[in-house]
């Protein structure tokens, strides 16, 4: 029996070896997406578009626009334009935020209550809205602390920040890329795994030999498991070197959960190919998803306590829901595996469950 | 419909009054980088003739046909099909031909009509004249009662034919059949060759690449490719009076052994 | 042109016969919609909060019951410790740890300006921005109430400059409203795409391809014939989609229904092309999906619709320029949420046509009827 599942290994691991293009593109694809992909998702914002209407025209409000455009959060495109183009600059998305501030603003500023500033925010993209508002709430907030001498507040907040001090949108994104380019890379491999099958007739090798289908499926897991885990393993260093990531936890927990992830995703890979082999929709279907449902609803992006009760049920069962948290618990956290026995369970849960289903409609193809 | 062959001699009396060569190619070559598929190739096929092509697997046939259909590129050397160079005239030359690959190319989620409707509209024939020829053409083939089942349903016998008739609805001069019997029943085998024998006698050209031996004794003539080369090239019956042996596999076997390529 | 007719017959005659893509018309927008747009936001809600008070009096309990009270909050509840509070932290199981000082109330009565700490889990950025944010708004408004309740013994204080922000076309910051216009041009590039690519390489594998180059056929013929069908399937997808947008969601566009379908169109065109374009990069259906697969994670994270493009770093902005989708984004929701006019989006539309020209035109010199 051993024999037999050798040599299908064995077999696999050469046409891999033979196949030099897919294995280049394999391999370094995963580091190109990495790179791109690194550097493009970041919700640090910068370089805003701002318009600022100065109806006063006072050293103090310029010192005001001075504070706003200190730091390179905004950028100053547009200065006294009239307050009824506004529609039109939004409209050609010249700017994206307008502040007005009043022709009394000096002379309000003499005593209280205090003068008022307008900040007109192009909302279509609430999220930046949000950021643009805070930003200015912040600025404000520094400005009136300026202007009181003393904040008379009765009590102080002071945050502070864990696992992430610096809250840096790199050390967010890297490890989740890490999730969602090894589910990609993944179901590349199964695709070339099946091809392989095509071409090299899998079905004259069951009608040949005595082998069961669960060692068919395991001698062709196995190889490319292996290809995916030395993918994770690359874009691993590169992400942690290149974006400066730390890596907080132990080093070999985190190969032992990519590894278990890297099978789920193959495992789910081949399912997928078993159950839509014949119909090029149904593959877009099945793409749909997995790939889908991992960018948009594991908690890559957005974050899963928000969504809908339904949806997060619908969570659940995307197995890069639980690699994400896994994986920035231990490369962020620092989390060992006290702290992350759920998740990781439920991974190995899932990768005998996958394996066990390929398996059984592998025979029920054959019949 | 009897069982006629050509009888010998009968090559030569086509060519014989009329002018030009169906197909007529000179030092024909194609190669793959270091590899040559087709090896300075030349011979000339007459109007009506049934031209064989014979030879294992890589020899050289399905190159060699795709050459002449346009398909592909010569390396080297020149040819003529229909009267068209095939160099700069081969566009030209596709309306004049007609084609039928190894793979029976049809589209399995349409109807047997609806296939070759669409090929008349390919070749430009306009709606009247489709639906005239296309009854026609499903008598003459045998296919009427199949006309509006799924391409994918029909077992390999009548797959055969509708592919044969999806090549043949323009009226072509010439028709180049690649294996169009690979795979196929001895019975339905032999009935399709009777379809060809019928071609021939109304005047088409018919090249056919095979490498079932008992096809090759129904051609007016045949060539035997071996890695790039044709190594004979004759009437089947004086091949086996030369070889001295009764069937076309020994001339086969040994021709393909004696040459020392 | 006679021939071109014929091919879009034919592609009709099959598409009629595989049931499938009347699930990719009919059904398929409305789940994803509803799915999709249901997830995606990037509003951060019910943040698991624990609270340690370490002062135990009225004060103190004041801001527990804030706590619980708010409905940004899922208050779990008090811990002892801040051990206690850390594993909960390292757990996951919570975001935020409020912890009030012990003597809290009496060094706020006295005026000492306790410091009262908040342990924030910093791995997401922005929900940590945003929940840190939560909290000093409801500390802000205790904060309040305590001084309003107070004996006024200060004066009445300096003047302070406040903000009057007005949030234009979108006043309630709803995020679906941002999401759910993309999503409709996501699911428009999936169709065209993937399945002009698979479809023409599929010819390719079973062999009618070839059959087709043996025939008069022109490739430019072929090409149109192939965008023709496939271009009035995503047509009836989109208008799928936008019916499923409004039904939903209740989001139905602003602007002008003209504008969005000439938009659309020219977007149609840059992506057939593109899908036919991939059709001659592939010799396989498998490898026609990968690399179809690969350009569109690739169009869909550099598209501004998970990420605002000016939010990246100025080369892989110069690199979205090539991205039809991009452009298509932006004009969704310009459309959608602030009904602006065409005249405003002639660069996007110029720019997806060019997209569309060049892939056609680059698939065309690709896609020689005799192999060289």
């Amino acid at each position: 029996m051993k024999r037999t599942f050798a040599s299908i290994f064995r077999k696999e691991m050469i046409h891999i070896f033979r196949d030099v293009q897919s294995l280049f593109m394999v391999l370094t694809m995963p580091i190109l997406m990495l790179l791109l992909y690194g550097y493009a998702i970041t919700l640090d914002m910068k370089g805003i578009d701002i318009a600022i209407i100065d109806q006063s025209h006072s050293p103090e409000s310029r010192s005001l626009v001075e504070h706003i455009s200190s730091t390179d959060f905004f950028r100053i495109t547009a200065r006294d334009v009239p307050v009824d183009s506004v529609s039109r600059l939004f409209n050609s998305r010249t700017v994206r935020c307008v502040l007005v501030i009043p022709q009394d603003y000096a002379r309000e500023l003499v005593a209280a209550p205090g003068p008022q500033v307008q900040l007109l925010v192009d909302a279509s993209d609430p999220n930046a809205a949000n950021f643009i508002n805070n930003y200015v709430g912040r600025v404000i907030s520094e400005e009136n602390v300026r202007l009181s001498g003393h904040s008379p507040v009765l009590f102080n907040v002071s945050p502070r920040i864990f696992y992430n001090p610096d809250m840096r949108s790199a050390d967010f994104f890297v490890p989740g890329l890490i999730g969602l380019i090894l589910i990609l890379i993944s179901s590349l491999l199964t695709s070339i795994a099946i091809v392989r099958e095509k071409e090299t007739g899998t079905m004259e090798q069951l009608l040949v030999s005595p082998i069961k289908p669960l060692q068919l499926i395991l001698g062709k897991v196995l190889p490319y498991t292996m290809l995916g885990f030395i993918d994770g393993v690359l874009i691993l260093v590169v992400g942690s070197l290149w974006f400066n990531v730390p890596i907080t936890g132990s080093l070999v927990l985190v190969l032992t959960m990519m590894l278990i992830y890297v099978v789920t995703g193959i495992s789910l890979g081949i399912l997928v190919s078993t159950l839509a082999k014949n119909q090029a929709i149904a593959m877009l279907a099945a793409v749909m998803l997995t790939i889908l449902p991992t960018v948009m609803m594991s908690g890559f992006i957005f974050p899963i306590a928000s969504m809908p009760k339904a949806l997060q049920y619908v969570a659940a069962i995307v197995p890069a829901t639980y690699f994400m948290e896994i994986i920035r618990g231990i490369v962020l956290k620092g989390n060992t595996l006290a702290n992350l026995y759920q998740p990781a369970g439920i991974l190995l849960a899932m990768d005998v469950l996958l394996i066990v289903l390929a398996t059984r409609l592998f025979r029920v193809r054959l019949e | 419909m009897s069982n006629q062959r050509p009888a010998e001699g009968d090559a030569s009396a086509k060519t014989a009054g009329r002018d030009g060569f169906a197909v007529e190619v000179q030092d024909l070559t194609r190669t793959f980088g270091d590899f040559v598929a087709v090896d300075h190739v030349s011979f000339s096929v007459a109007r009506g003739e049934i031209f064989g092509f014979l030879g294992a697997n890589g020899a050289g046939k399905t190159t060699t046909i795709r050459m002449l259909c346009g398909l592909l590129l010569p390396s080297g050397g020149r040819g003529t099909v229909a009267g068209y160079d095939i160099m700069r005239d081969y566009e030209r030359i596709k309306l004049r031909i007609g084609y039928m690959s190894q793979k029976f190319s049809l589209y399995d989620d349409l109807s047997v009509r609806e296939n070759i409707e669409f090929y008349g509209g390919m070749y430009g024939l306009g709606r009247g004249e489709i639906a005239d020829r296309i009854d026609n053409l499903f008598e003459s083939i045998g296919l009427a009662e199949h006309a509006d089942k799924l391409a994918g349903s029909l077992p390999l016998g009548w797959k055969q034919r509708m592919s044969l008739a999806a090549s043949l609805l323009h009226d072509p001069e010439i028709i180049f059949l690649d294996e169009p019997t690979s795979g196929v029943d001895p019975v339905s085998r032999r009935s399709f060759w009777l379809l060809i024998y019928a071609l021939a006698d109304r005047g088409k050209t018919v090249f056919v690449t095979t490498h079932y031996m008992d096809e090759a004794e129904y051609c007016s003539r045949i060539s035997i490719m071996k890695l790039g080369k044709i190594v004979e090239l004759e009437n089947p019956h004086r091949l086996k009076e030369r070889y001295g042996v009764s069937t076309m596999q020994e001339v086969f076997l040994k021709a393909v052994a004696g040459s020392d390529i | 042109m006679h021939r071109i007719f014929y091919i879009v017959q034919k592609e009709f005659r099959q598409i009629r016969r595989t049931k499938a893509y009347f699930g990719l018309i009919f059904v398929a927008p409305f789940v994803m919609l509803l799915v999709m747009g249901s997830a995606i936001t990037t509003e951060v809600k019910h943040v698991p909060v624990v609270v340690l008070d370490r002062d135990h009096s009225p004060k103190s309990r004041e801001i527990v019951n804030a706590c619980a009270a708010s409905s940004s909050f899922s208050f779990l509840g008090m811990v002892d410790s801040q051990a206690a509070a850390k594993e909960l932290l390292d757990d996951g199981k919570v975001k935020l740890v409020i912890d009030v000082p012990a003597h809290f109330a009496r060094d706020v009565a006295t005026g000492a300006a306790p410091s009262v700490q908040v342990l924030v889990d910093g791995v997401d950025g922005n929900s940590a921005g945003v929940g840190l944010g939560y909290v000093t708004a409801m500390l802000a408004q205790v904060q309040a109430r305590w001084a309003a309740e107070r004996p006024s013994r200060m004066p009445a204080g300096p003047a302070q400059i406040s903000v009057v922000p007005r949030m234009w076309y979108n006043p309630n910051l709803e995020s679906k409203l941002n999401f759910v216009p993309g999503l409709i041009g996501v699911l428009l590039v999936m169709m065209t795409t993937f399945l002009t690519a698979v479809n023409i390489v599929r010819e390719k594998e079973v062999g009618t391809l070839e059959q087709l180059m043996v025939t008069p056929l022109a490739s430019l013929e072929l090409m149109i014939g192939k965008i023709i069908p496939f271009a009035i399937l995503g047509f009836a997808q989109l208008t799928m989609s936008v019916i499923a947008a409004g039904v939903v969601f209740g989001i139905w566009m602003k602007g002008g229904l003209l504008t969005f379908y000439a938009m659309a169109a020219v977007f149609a065109l840059s992506t057939l092309g593109l899908g036919i374009f991939v059709s001659t990069l592939a010799r396989t259906q498998q490898q026609a999906m990968f690399i179809a697969w690969f350009i569109m994670i690739f169009a869909l994270l550099l598209s501004g619709f998970f990420v605002p493009i000016e939010n990246m770093p100025p080369f892989i902005q110069y690199i979205t320029y090539v991205n039809p989708l991009r452009y298509f984004i932006t004009v969704l929701r310009e459309i959608y949420v602030k009904g602006t006019e065409f005249r405003f989006m002639w660069r996007e539309a110029l720019a997806m046509g060019a997209i569309g020209v060049a892939a056609i035109v680059s698939a065309s010199v690709r896609f020689q009827k005799r192999v060289k």
